[in-house]
C-alpha cells in the first residue's frame, strides 16, 4: 500500500501530460468529421451524377408526368407523388393506431401483458422489409382485390368528390395497399419511442392530474401528451423519414407504374420503387441520370422532413420553456 | 387504541377538539404482498386544522397520506383495509365514487408538478374537469384561486406563459392553487416545501396558515420546526404504527412516550 503511494507521483511526473486525451480527441474528431466527409460525398456525387438529367430537362423533370425509357422522356413527379401519398397514408393508419398501443401500454396495460406486448412490437421491428413484400403481395394484395378495394369501391367510391380517391377497379396492389404495408412497419418505430416517451412523465406529474380526479381520457390528452410532444413529434418524423425511403416493401405491392391516378386504388410508383425497378436496366446516360435525379429529391425530401421537425421542436421549446 | 383517546383526552385541556373531517379506523396498507406498511392506524382529524405527520423517513407518514384521496388505487397491487370515514361514509369501499373523492380532497406533492400547460390553464384543468363555467366566470375563478394560494399579483400579467417557467416556490404555489380551485374540502400536502428555499417555504407556510380557516389540511413533513410552526395536531409514526398523536404544543413539549421524546428532541430518526 505504502509502495503504491509513494510511486504514484513518480509516475505523474514521467507521463506526458495529456497525450492519451490529445489522441483520443484526435480520434474523436476524425470519427465525427467522417460524417461530414460522407455526407457531402453523397451529395456530390447525386448532384454530379443526375447533372445530365437536370440539364436536359430543367425544372420540367420536377412537373413532368411522363417517365418512358424508351422515348427518353423522364419526369419525377408521378414518383414523388407516389411516395408522398404512400406515406401519408402510412401516417394517416399509424398515428392513431401507435397511440393507442402506447397509451394502452403504459395507462391500461395489467402489468403481466405488459411485457408480451411490449416484445411482439419490438419483434415486428426485426422483420426484414422484403417478408413485409413478399406477405403484402401474396396475403395482403388478394385480401385487398377481393374484400377490401370492392368495399371501398362500393361504399366511400360512391360519395361524390371523395369518392373520386376509391374508384376504378380493384387491383389488389397499388398506392393504398403499399401505404398500409408502410404503416405496418413504421408502427414498432412510433410505438417504441411514444412508449418511452409517454413513460419519462414524472409519476407525480401523472397522480397530480389523477388526484384532481382526472380520468385516464383527461390525463392521457391533457398533461401526458402536452408533458411528451416533442418526443411524440420527433418519433413521428422518424417514421415519416422511414416511410419515404422504404424500398423493397413498397416495390412489391406499388404496382410500378409511372402514372399518377386520382383513385388512391390505383397502380403508381414511388422513387425508391422506381430506382430499385430501373437502376440494372438503364443503360443510357440520360436515364441513368434521371434516376439519380430521383435519388437527389428523395434525399432532399427525407432532409426536409428532419429539418422540418427540427424547427417545430425548437419553436415548442421555446414556447414551453423546455423540459 | 387507549394511548391515542388518552391524548386526544389531555388535548380538551389544551382547546376542545373539533369534530373530525376523517375517521380512520384500524387501517393497514399493503404495497404488495402480506409486508404492511401500515399496522392498524387509528386516528381522528380534526375539521378545519392543520394537521401534521412526522417521522422518520419510511414510517409510513406519506403512505398514509395518500391513502386519505386512494390515489394508490393507480398502481395495481397496492390495498389497504380498514375504514377510513370522510363524512359519513368509507372512502375504502370499492363503490366509493374517486373523481367525488378527489374533488373533496385535493392532494399537492413533494416537488411542484404544474402540467405543461399556461399557467391560466393550469389552473383551469381541474376546475373543467367538474364545472362548466363560463369564460367570465372562469376568469374570476381562476384569479380567486391564484389569489388564495398568494400568488396573482406576481403572474397576472403572464397567465398565458407556461406554468413549467415559474420559479420553484412559484410552481409549488400554482399547484396549491390548483388544487384549491376545485373547491375541495381537505388539501393534503405531502411535504410540500422540502424542494424549496427558506423563502419560498416562508411563503407556502404562510399559505397554509391562511388556508386553515376554510379547508381540513393534513401535511406530511419531514421538518419538525415547520410542524410546530404550522400544525394544530401532530401524529408522530414510526415503523407503520402511529406513535402518538395530540396537539403539537404538547406533542413537542410534553410527549406521553419517550419513543416521541426521543425524535422531537433529535435522538433519532
Amino acid at each position: 500500500m505504502t509502495s503504491t503511494v509513494s510511486v504514484l507521483p513518480q509516475q505523474r511526473a514521467t507521463r506526458l501530460p495529456g497525450l492519451g486525451d490529445a489522441i483520443f480527441g484526435f480520434l474523436a474528431w476524425g470519427f465525427a468529421l467522417l460524417v461530414l466527409v460522407l455526407l457531402t460525398g453523397v451529395i456530390v456525387s447525386l448532384v454530379w451524377g443526375s447533372l445530365p438529367a437536370l440539364r436536359t430537362y430543367g425544372f420540367d423533370f420536377l412537373i413532368s408526368t411522363r417517365w418512358n425509357p424508351v422515348t427518353e422522356k423522364f419526369g419525377a413527379l408521378p414518383a414523388i407523388y407516389g411516395t408522398l401519398v404512400t406515406s401519408v397514408i402510412a401516417m394517416v393508419i399509424a398515428i392513431p393506431v401507435s397511440f393507442g398501443i402506447s397509451i394502452f401500454l403504459t395507462e391500461l396495460c395489467p402489468p403481466m401483458l405488459k411485457r408480451p406486448i411490449g416484445t411482439a412490437i419490438e419483434l415486428l421491428a426485426a422483420v426484414p422489409s422484403i417478408i413485409f413484400g413478399i406477405w403484402g403481395l401474396f396475403v395482403l394484395s388478394p385480401i385487398m382485390q377481393t374484400i377490401v378495394q370492392p368495399f371501398l369501391i362500393s361504399t366511400i367510391g360512391q360519395v361524390p368528390v371523395i369518392g373520386l380517391l376509391f374508384s376504378g377497379a380493384p387491383y389488389g396492389i397499388g398506392i393504398l395497399t403499399a401505404g398500409m404495408i408502410l404503416s405496418i412497419m413504421v408502427l414498432p418505430y412510433m410505438v417504441s419511442i411514444t412508449r418511452d416517451v409517454f413513460e419519462t412523465v414524472p409519476a407525480q406529474v401523472r397522480e397530480s392530474a389523477y388526484g384532481l380526479g382526472a380520468t385516464t381520457w383527461e390525463v392521457v390528452w391533457r398533461v401526458i401528451l402536452p408533458y411528451s410532444r416533442v418526443g411524440v413529434i420527433g418519433a413521428f418524423m422518424l417514421s415519416l423519414g422511414r416511410a419515404l425511403g422504404e424500398t423493397m416493401a413498397v416495390t412489391f405491392v406499388v404496382g410500378n407504374t409511372a402514372k399518377i391516378a386520382t383513385s388512391i386504388l390505383a397502380p403508381g410508383t414511388t422513387i425508391s420503387a422506381a430506382l430499385a425497378n430501373e437502376f440494372a436496366e438503364a443503360s443510357d446516360e440520360l436515364h441513368l441520370a434521371s434516376l439519380l435525379g430521383l435519388g437527389l429529391i428523395l434525399f432532399i425530401l427525407t432532409f426536409a422532413v428532419i429539418g422540418t421537425a427540427r424547427l417545430l421542436l425548437l419553436r415548442l421549446n421555446k414556447q414551453f420553456g423546455g423540459h | 387504541m387507549s394511548m391515542l383517546m388518552d391524548s386526544i383526552g389531555e388535548a380538551a385541556a389544551f382547546e376542545p377538539m373539533p369534530s373530525p373531517k376523517i375517521t380512520i379506523k384500524d387501517l393497514r396498507f399493503y404495497y404488495k404482498g402480506d409486508v404492511a406498511a401500515l399496522k392498524g392506524i387509528d386516528l381522528e382529524l380534526a375539521e378545519k386544522r392543520v394537521t401534521a405527520f412526522i417521522g422518520p423517513s419510511g414510517c409510513g407518514k406519506s403512505t398514509l397520506l395518500r391513502v386519505l384521496n386512494r390515489i394508490y388505487d393507480l398502481y395495481p397491487g397496492q390495498r389497504a383495509t380498514g375504514e377510513v370515514i370522510l363524512d359519513g361514509r368509507n372512502i375504502l369501499e370499492p363503490t366509493y365514487d374517486l373523481t367525488e373523492l378527489r374533488s373533496k380532497v385535493g392532494m399537492v406533492f413533494q416537488k411542484p408538478t404544474p402540467f405543461p400547460l399556461s399557467i391560466y390553464e393550469n389552473i383551469a384543468f381541474g376546475i373543467r374537469l367538474y364545472e362548466r363555467l363560463p369564460k367570465s366566470e372562469m376568469d374570476e375563478r381562476v384569479e380567486w384561486a391564484l389569489r388564495k394560494a398568494a400568488l396573482w399579483d406576481e403572474v397576472k400579467d403572464k397567465l398565458k406563459q407556461s406554468g413549467m417557467g415559474l420559479s420553484g416556490g412559484q410552481q409549488q404555489r400554482l399547484c396549491i392553487a390548483r388544487g384549491v380551485a376545485v373547491k375541495p374540502e381537505v388539501l393534503l400536502l405531502d411535504e410540500p416545501a422540502s424542494a424549496l428555499d427558506p423563502i419560498s417555504t416562508a411563503k407556502i407556510e404562510q399559505l397554509i396558515d391562511e388556508l386553515r380557516a376554510d379547508y381540513t389540511i393534513v401535511i406530511v413533513t419531514h421538518n419538525m420546526q415547520q410542524a410546530v410552526r404550522v400544525a394544530d395536531y401532530t401524529a408522530f409514526m414510526y415503523l407503520g404504527n402511529l406513535v402518538e398523536f395530540g396537539p403539537t404544543q404538547k406533542l413537542f413539549q410534553n410527549p406521553d412516550q419517550q419513543q416521541t421524546r426521543d425524535y422531537v428532541t433529535g435522538r433519532f430518526g
